[in-house]
């Protein structure tokens, strides 16, 4: 799991949306929330240290 | 009647724009507050930290894209689903340090710890957005003409430096793979 992935691809988002390219800044976007879906599902389903 | 839809429909845009770029501005803050952490304190992010920094960042560009291009319930949409994952991302690690005697992760801020923030601000951006699909009742593809440009770029900058500031930290903090769970030092120094 590469953690700057993310990152960068919001960070392509932002400049794509200050040249006035809204689609392609959406599309930027949209891949970075899948991006950090997988990442989220990676980082979080190992067991909580809590018994109830 | 024309002219004063007119006039209601400039004022809200006017609302939206200083609401957005509000937001904006608050999202910058935290940003900044948690590099203030990580460079004067030297407490590094965990992944759960860095993921909660991508989601901030992810609300920030529905707000950039209100502030750019006009409010659009796209926008707002795309704000929503990212403090919902960010929030999710909050709760869990709310959820890791839950257990009595548990001192939590990091330095806390006003007795709670930047986690237990996050989940509040991911909560107050999804009720951000309820009152501006309120406001924002006449959206329109541009708002140019209402847009203090001069604040709206300084912010905008700002923004865009510390996503980049961030796409170089976490590369220094984790180098091109999975961080560790409990980042004591810097993976890669320049």
């Amino acid at each position: 799991m590469i953690m700057m992935l993310p990152f960068l691809t919001t960070l392509i988002a932002i400049a794509l949306s200050m040249r006035g390219m809204r689609q392609e800044a959406i599309g930027a976007w949209v891949v970075s929330f899948i991006i950090f879906l997988v990442w989220m599902k990676y980082h979080m389903t190992d067991t909580l240290n809590i018994s109830l | 009647m024309f002219s004063l839809t007119n006039s209601r429909n400039s004022l809200t845009n006017t609302v939206s724009i200083w609401l957005n770029l509000l937001g904006l501005l608050a999202i910058c803050g935290s940003l900044l507050a948690a590099f203030y952490y990580q460079i004067v304190l030297n407490e590094l992010p965990c992944p759960l930290c860095q993921l909660q920094r991508v989601a901030l960042t992810l609300v920030g560009i529905g707000m950039l894209l209100n502030i750019r291009f006009g409010a659009s319930n796209t926008h707002y949409a795309m704000i929503v689903a990212s403090a919902l994952v960010g929030a999710a991302t909050s709760m869990r690690q709310v959820l890791l340090h839950i257990a009595p005697g548990d001192p939590g992760y990091g330095s806390a801020l006003f007795g709670l710890h930047f986690y237990t923030w996050g989940l509040i601000s991911f909560v107050v951006t999804i009720a951000f957005c309820a009152l501006m699909l309120c406001i924002d009742r006449y959206p329109t593809k541009s708002f140019s003409r209402d847009t203090p440009r001069t604040i709206a770029n300084a912010v905008i900058i700002l923004f865009l430096i510390l996503a980049a500031a961030n796409t170089i930290s976490s590369v220094m903090v984790c180098q091109f793979g999975s961080c560790p769970d409990n980042p004591t030092q810097y993976l890669w120094k320049f």
